[in-house]
């Protein structure tokens, strides 16, 4: 089965993305992937897309046409309102769209990111042993950059059966993190005062990282020292040299020398970049033992 | 020191500034790991003073890869030697705009500048902060000066630039608050070749005036 999607409408940021480019941190370069894994992995149970690309877009959504030919498409993540030629349809869902069909996704009401997948692969040349669009290093996906009005992506090959997709995750309360590389940088007290308080999420947010709004000036006296760099990992919670904290997202940096307070555990990594800007959120330390432990249960 | 980072990698530290030892042990360890591979580990990442290892958490404990590494820690390190490299560089003009700035400040002319800066071979020390982007170094105490109090926006990629008793290559455009001394055609980032970039931490660099 093959089509040709026409992009007729797209939001900003909205890339075509794999589950991710590993291994090339050592030469500059952070893996991208979905921002929310766990909605991306659904979408795909969905669309029966095994481990082929997808595209990933932001609140503003996209519409596309089939031009030729027909393919099954899934989509979950966050909460959207989408139309296959104007009939409302279910969030999340899917269905098998031919020739002439328009699929409209608009409007978040929750969330920040939702994943459209096919059953079969997106034409777009591997790079670097993946397809994900990274916007740091503009590499991947449809020309190293995001996806705009008038693009053309044929998708080829067969899907796999579409298989159950697992409830999505209900978990809410504070975000769970790890304490950090240079948790020891801040002091004790500073510490403590950081578990407990409330940060909002700024507009100030895309795929390389999320500044927080630091309600409570946890760290308004804090001294931040600029410190050698370091590798950085998805989920460090950084500290610039101002007091504001960011959270690096999957097309992060791949060094920084900025100290990181803690890093947000890999179960909780999709929760938090849905968070949209002004939600308000706490941390709250867990141990590394626990956050694998929640990982491997699946249940995060 | 290891130290957790999250809960699918682990950092070796082997200093808290940037010295000659600490960057010499972090690559030397970096490369131990990569010809003798320990179990679990997916990916080794070798920064100026550190060393990032990546593991799959659904796969492996963190007590089992720290303790593994805790006794690869006791082994001899390698002390790897790179390659050597001459990267022709056109120094000052308008792709070095710095150049006479930077000599100024160290009270010399520019050609003796370019003379001292490349009298010495020096090493790349990692690669980071951007795609093939290199640090190379370590220039004498007379050749150090701090950044610049400003940022560029943009510079393009094949910059070199120079801080902190280093020069760096820009790989791809980038911000840079590095003094801008010169441009060379060497390019260490290409998407399609495997590996993607050419020069590795550790091979050893030698500059030239072109």
């Amino acid at each position: 089965m093959t089509a040709t999607l026409v992009i007729d409408r797209a939001g900003p940021l909205v890339t075509v993305q794999d589950a991710g480019r590993f291994g090339y941190l050592a030469h500059g370069i952070s893996a991208s992937g979905p921002m929310d894994a766990g909605a991306f992995k659904r979408a795909g149970l969905l669309a029966g897309s095994g481990e082929t690309a997808g595209i990933e877009f932001s609140m503003l959504g996209l519409d596309l046409t089939v031009a030729e030919g027909e393919a099954v498409m899934g989509w979950d993540g966050g909460t959207f309102e989408v139309s296959i030629n104007g009939r409302t349809q279910s969030w999340p869902g899917s269905a098998l769209l031919a020739a002439g069909d328009r699929l409209s996704i608009s409007a978040a009401t929750g969330g920040n990111y939702g994943y459209l997948r096919f059953g079969g692969e997106i034409d777009v040349p591997v790079v670097m042993g993946s397809r994900a669009t990274s916007m740091r290093a503009r590499i991947g996906g449809l020309e190293g950059r995001a996806l705009r009005a008038g693009d053309r992506l044929a998708v080829i090959g067969d899907g796999e059966a579409s298989g159950p997709v697992a409830a999505r995750p209900r978990v809410e309360g504070p975000i769970r993190f790890v304490w950090g590389l240079h948790a020891e940088v801040f002091s004790a007290e500073l510490r403590e005062k950081f578990v407990p308080s409330a940060f909002r999420i700024s507009s100030m947010m895309d795929r390389m990282g999320v500044r927080l709004r630091d309600e409570t000036a946890v760290f308004a006296e804090a001294r931040i020292l600029s410190l050698v760099s370091d590798p950085i990992v998805v989920g460090d919670i950084q500290i610039l040299g101002d007091g504001t904290p960011i959270v690096l997202g999957r097309d992060h940096q791949p060094t920084g020398g900025y100290p990181r307070i803690g890093t947000i555990i890999s179960a909780d990594l999709d929760r938090f970049f849905q968070l949209r800007p002004n939600a308000e959120l706490v941390f709250a330390p867990v141990g590394t033992d626990h956050a694998q432990a929640l990982l491997r249960s699946g249940i995060a | 020191m290891v130290q957790t980072l999250g809960d699918s990698t682990i950092l070796v530290r082997f200093g808290s500034r940037l010295d000659e030892n600490a960057n010499r042990r972090a690559i030397g360890f970096a490369a131990a790991l990569e010809s003798e591979p320990v179990a679990g580990i997916v990916e080794i990442v070798p920064s100026l003073v550190s060393v990032l290892l990546r593991y799959d958490p659904l796969i492996s404990r963190h007590q089992d890869i720290e303790g593994e590494i805790r006794l690869r820690l006791h082994g001899a390190l390698e002390d790897l030697a790179g390659a050597t490299r001459r990267i022709g560089v056109r120094f000052g003009g308008e792709t070095g705009p710095d150049l006479e700035e930077v000599a100024g400040l160290l009270k010399v002319s520019a050609e003796e500048f370019m003379a001292r800066h490349n009298a010495v071979p020096l090493r790349v020390l990692a690669t980071g902060f951007a795609p093939g982007f290199v640090y190379c170094g370590f220039h004498p105490e007379t050749l150090v000066l701090p950044r610049r109090d400003k940022v560029r926006a943009l510079v393009p990629a094949g910059s070199v630039l120079f801080a902190a008793g280093q020069t760096a290559i820009a790989a791809t455009d980038i911000p840079t608050g590095w003094h801008v001394i010169g441009h060379t055609d060497f390019s260490n980032f290409n998407p399609a070749a495997e590996p993607p970039t050419r020069l590795r931490a550790g091979d050893s660099v030698r500059f030239e005036v072109t």
